[in-house]
């Protein structure tokens, strides 16, 4: 069903990114020491990647609609501040997720509220969330925690439980319900349909600011859960530097999945296989015993390769499509 | 007429917030004056610091109004910045780096740059995705050419200690703001950038070399990421490939905290300066108020430059956009 909404353009992407997992993941296997398990190195995939889905999920979600979310490091940083102030007010596990989820979600909404008030592009009002979250991530580690001193240390193990132990599972869950959601649901095409033309979506008596809302409602949901598993994976965490840059690796591997950065197109799927690309990159590479100074450069080359060719070919057709 | 309708009065009133700004932490760091001598003392070294530290971005700020002019953007100038110096510091510190390392540096930024640009005008790929790409690309390389090690070979370079002092930046940032502004704002070259950003297909069909402007503009960036190189490795010592990050942002923050559009086609290089200044100022202000903030407030006050820069540049930017649609109306 999703695949005949898709252009030729963006299957092909899919496509190749598809060939592109199942070739490294083979180089992987042949770059396999004695002694390493592959059931090992798949069993890893999941719960390492999954940070960057789940937020990649969640900036696919906005980017459809023709927004961008710049502070989701930032946000991960305030729902981690929550959590770490009520684990060192020795509060139950479900309460501290529970305040990371929540922190997370109403953050996004919050923006989303921004965006859709002010009327302000969302790259300006997320360029601000930035550094302003992560002052607030600061602050609310100042006031809960007297003696801050830059980092919130969690050493319980009951504590460490949906990044450590069910990170896999929880990722995988969010990816088949997000794909369930594109293939059958209203709400993802109708992000598309303001993400193509916001004035178009007016005259045809949809409510825009509403279908913006509702992307950054579900981002936040998506959001809410990278944030936890993230979390979750740290002994300590440090509300003023976790995560700096992790927005833009995001869009990287949301651009790199097909999504166009302008809106009203892409998908899920792409986005899950670009993030997927990206990880058995840096995978193979240490396989092959590559110096991990190298990783970054390459990660950077693979998006600029892959999206300046994938424009190189486009080229000509756009320069047409102007003059029509 | 109204104070929205002419862009010059925007810049007054983001001076007279400068002005305040100082005012205002000035009191708050506790600093007393007994007569006028001490007034005009404390503020010569505290604006010449002050211009100093904050000269790199100054540097960039006035390359990346240009871009965000043309409906660009260059969000990899922290790693190119970065990776200018990291080339640099790895020849040994002595009278040869003049003419080994610093022309080398040179020739880095400037291809970097053009890298950018070539994407941007010959690919046609957005200038966000493509400045995107080389961010993480440039950033890689600083840690392909430096590895996790700090290197500060310019400590021993005779003279380069002066291209980080008070008169070595009123030098550079003199001859590109006092000298290249006002050549840059008074030529057809800005206005066809202008255009460009307000209308790139129109500005192709009336005759302006779009891919051109593009790859120069992009290239301007790169020089000037190479002064800033020059400035922040003379001012620091050292550098490291982790240098800089989150850099690019600082900049654009400022550059749109002076009134210029990420959607291209408004800007001014004067706004760009005070925008720069006001988040300089901030900075300095907030860590010089620690001892009052420490006394009233429950939290760190320097946490605060974070919300008030975030408060700054979403209020700035929304009381330009209603002041755009009114002078539309």
């Amino acid at each position: 069903m999703i695949h005949g909404r898709l252009d030729y353009r963006h299957r092909r992407r899919i496509y190749f990114l598809l060939a592109g997992n199942l070739l490294l993941l083979g180089l992987i296997r042949v770059l396999l020491k004695e002694g390493s398990s592959f059931a090992e190195v798949l069993r890893r995939a999941g719960p390492d990647v999954a940070p960057v889905i789940l937020a990649g999920l969640a900036m696919t979600s906005v980017i459809f609609v023709g927004a961008i979310d710049l502070s989701v490091a930032s946000i991960i940083a305030v729902a981690g501040s929550a959590f770490g102030v009520l684990v060192h007010h020795d509060q139950p596990p479900w309460i501290c997720y529970f305040a990371c989820l929540a922190a997370a979600w109403v953050l996004s909404m919050w923006n989303g509220y921004l965006i859709r008030t002010l009327k302000i592009p969302a790259i300006i009002v997320t360029l601000a969330g930035l550094p302003f979250y992560r002052g607030l991530a600061l602050i609310v580690a100042d006031l809960g925690i007297p003696d801050f001193g830059g980092n919130i240390s969690v050493y319980d193990a009951a504590y460490h439980q949906p990044g450590k132990f069910y990170a896999g599972w929880i990722l995988l869950a969010t990816i088949i319900a997000a794909l369930i959601w594109e293939a059958f649901g209203r709400t993802p095409r109708q992000w598309l349909a303001r993400g193509n033309s916001e004035e178009a979506c007016r005259l045809l008596g949809m409510k825009p600011e509403r279908i913006l809302q509702s992307a950054f409602c579900a981002a936040g949901i998506f959001l809410g859960f990278a944030a936890l598993i993230a979390v979750t994976r740290l002994q300590a965490i440090e509300p003023g530097r976790m995560l700096v840059g992790f927005e833009l690796h995001i869009v990287g591997a949301v651009v790199l999945g097909g999504t166009n950065i302008f809106g009203g197109e892409g998908s899920f799927g792409g986005t899950i296989l670009g993030a997927f690309f990206l990880y058995f990159i840096s995978q193979a590479l240490t396989y092959a015993g590559a110096s991990a100074y190298f990783q970054e450069a390459i990660t950077g080359a693979v998006i600029l390769a892959v999206i300046g060719l994938d424009c190189a070919i486009h080229r000509r057709q756009k320069q047409l499509d102007e003059l029509a | 007429m109204n104070w929205h309708e002419a862009p010059d009065m925007r810049n007054w009133i983001l001076l007279l917030l400068l002005l305040l700004e100082i005012a205002t932490f000035t009191f708050l760091s506790g600093v007393r004056f007994d007569s006028a001598g001490d007034f005009t003392a404390y503020f010569q070294s505290y604006l010449g610091d002050l211009i100093t530290q904050s000269t790199p971005t100054l540097l960039l700020a006035f390359g990346m109004t240009l871009v965000l002019i043309t409906a660009g953007i260059d969000l990899s100038v922290g790693s190119m910045v970065a990776l200018v110096g990291c080339i640099m510091a790895s020849f040994p510190g002595n009278t040869e780096f003049w003419w080994t390392a610093v022309p080398l540096g040179l020739l880095t930024g400037l291809t970097l740059g053009f890298l950018n640009g070539a994407l941007v005008a010959w690919l046609d790929v957005p200038p966000i995705i493509t400045t995107l790409g080389t961010m993480i690309f440039y950033r890689g390389l600083c840690f392909v050419v430096m590895g996790d090690l700090e290197k500060a070979p310019f400590i021993t370079v005779p003279g380069y200690e002066w291209l980080g002092i008070f008169s070595g930046v009123i030098v550079m940032l003199g001859l590109l703001y006092l000298i290249g502004g006002p050549y840059v704002y008074h030529s057809r070259w800005l206005r066809e950038l202008f255009m460009m950003g307000g209308n790139r297909i129109a500005a192709r069909y009336a005759g302006i070399p779009v891919q051109r402007r593009t790859l120069q503009v992009y290239t301007l960036i790169g020089f000037l990421g190479f002064l800033a190189a020059l400035s922040f490795t003379a001012r620091n010592s050292s550098i490291s490939a982790g240098s800089l990050q989150g850099f690019e942002l600082q900049v654009i923050v400022a550059v749109v905290l002076g009134g210029t559009r990420v959607q291209g086609g408004s800007g001014t290089l004067l706004g760009a300066f005070l925008g720069v200044m006001l988040i300089a100022v901030l900075e300095e202000g907030l860590r010089g108020a620690s001892i009052w903030g420490d006394t009233y407030l429950p939290f760190e006050i320097s946490h605060l430059e974070y919300i008030f820069l975030g408060a700054l540049l979403l209020i700035g930017v929304w009381v330009s956009n209603i002041a755009h649609q009114r002078s539309r109306a």
